[in-house]
């Protein structure tokens, strides 16, 4: 979808819907998805062009240990 | 579906097509779980009927002969997702 | 060319904008889909069969308890836990107080997702959201959809 809509510069995430900055209470996740989005700002080359970024599985598993931290 | 596509729909009084929309909408996409929406929303509101309870029909009536067709229509798709939120059964991801 | 179950066509390709300025002096706006809007303001129209074509003003400086979120198309569990897994309004008053960006604008900017009618969102929607960007004087925007 993204490809087809060609959006100047595009972060992919691979997250499911209503989570595209990461798992809830990951602030180092959420910060860092949004930091490559802007350094993408002045690193992109040609417009059109998809950042891939990051991997679910790691982040969900961190995110489970933040909020096992926060509840004990 | 686009919305030429239901224009076109409604000039060659295509209604099947007129309802699929409805179901997709009301079924998040899902057309059969779209016309078991519709259903539970008329099983609900039979249900809050059946024992007779007060209603308020001066209201009722008042709001059907003073507003324009287009907010009564609305009215329609508002109490359809009302009546599903109060049954319980919420298919929906998010929220009214 | 139609993608298979898109209603959006769309052939041209903008060019790249430049940077006008360092990052750490750049305003940033923030654009999201998710139906996040302020507690009082007017529910987005979740039930209409066509969509809602309106947008909320969400002010920079507002907490997540400030805000709520009126959709009915992607799962809010997480959201609900977190608002800044979907808008990280938090995340972005950090960057600006540390100074990665030069400061936000005072209002970000959202609206839901569903909108059957891509010309209308275009003629209207996104135009009005495009001046209201602008009239904040907004170096960047960060869109996200939900």
């Amino acid at each position: 979808m993204t490809e087809h809509i060609k959006p100047l510069r595009a972060v992919f995430v691979p997250f499911r819907m209503g989570h595209h900055f990461g798992v809830p209470f990951h602030v180092n996740a959420q910060r860092r998805i949004i930091a490559e989005a802007l350094d993408f700002v002045r690193t992109a080359t040609h417009s059109g062009q998809i950042l891939d970024l990051l991997r679910w599985a790691d982040l969900r598993r961190e995110g489970a240990q933040i909020e096992k931290q926060q509840k004990s | 579906m686009s919305l030429a596509h239901l224009r076109d729909a409604l000039t060659a009084g295509d209604n099947e097509t007129l309802i699929r929309y409805v179901r997709l909408h009301v079924g998040d996409g899902d057309e059969v779980a779209g016309r078991r929406e519709i259903d539970k929303a008329w099983v609900q509101a039979l249900t809050v009927l059946l024992d007779l309870p007060d209603v308020d029909r001066a209201f009722v009536l008042e709001t059907l002969r003073t507003r324009d067709h287009a907010t009564l229509a609305h009215l329609f798709f508002s109490l359809h997702f009302h009546l599903v939120q109060q049954s319980g059964e919420w298919i929906h991801d998010g929220d009214l | 060319m139609s993608a298979i179950g898109s209603m959006i066509t769309k052939s041209d390709v903008v060019p790249l904008a430049p940077m006008r300025r360092p990052l750490a002096d750049s305003r940033l706006t923030f654009v999201s889909t998710a139906g996040v809007q302020p507690i009082g303001t007017l529910p987005f129209d979740v039930v209409h069969p066509v969509g809602d074509y309106t947008f909320r003003r969400v002010p920079s400086s507002a907490t997540p308890a400030d805000l709520e979120i009126h959709q009915l198309k992607y799962p809010t569990d997480g959201a609900h836990r977190d608002l800044n897994v979907i808008f990280p309004i938090e995340r972005l008053q950090e960057l600006a107080r540390e100074n990665v960006v030069g400061g936000l604008t005072q209002d970000f900017f959202s609206f839901i997702g569903y909108n059957m009618d891509p010309d209308l969102l275009e003629r209207t929607l996104a135009e009005d959201l495009a001046r209201a960007v602008a009239d904040e004087q907004a170096d960047l925007a960060l869109l996200a959809p939900a």
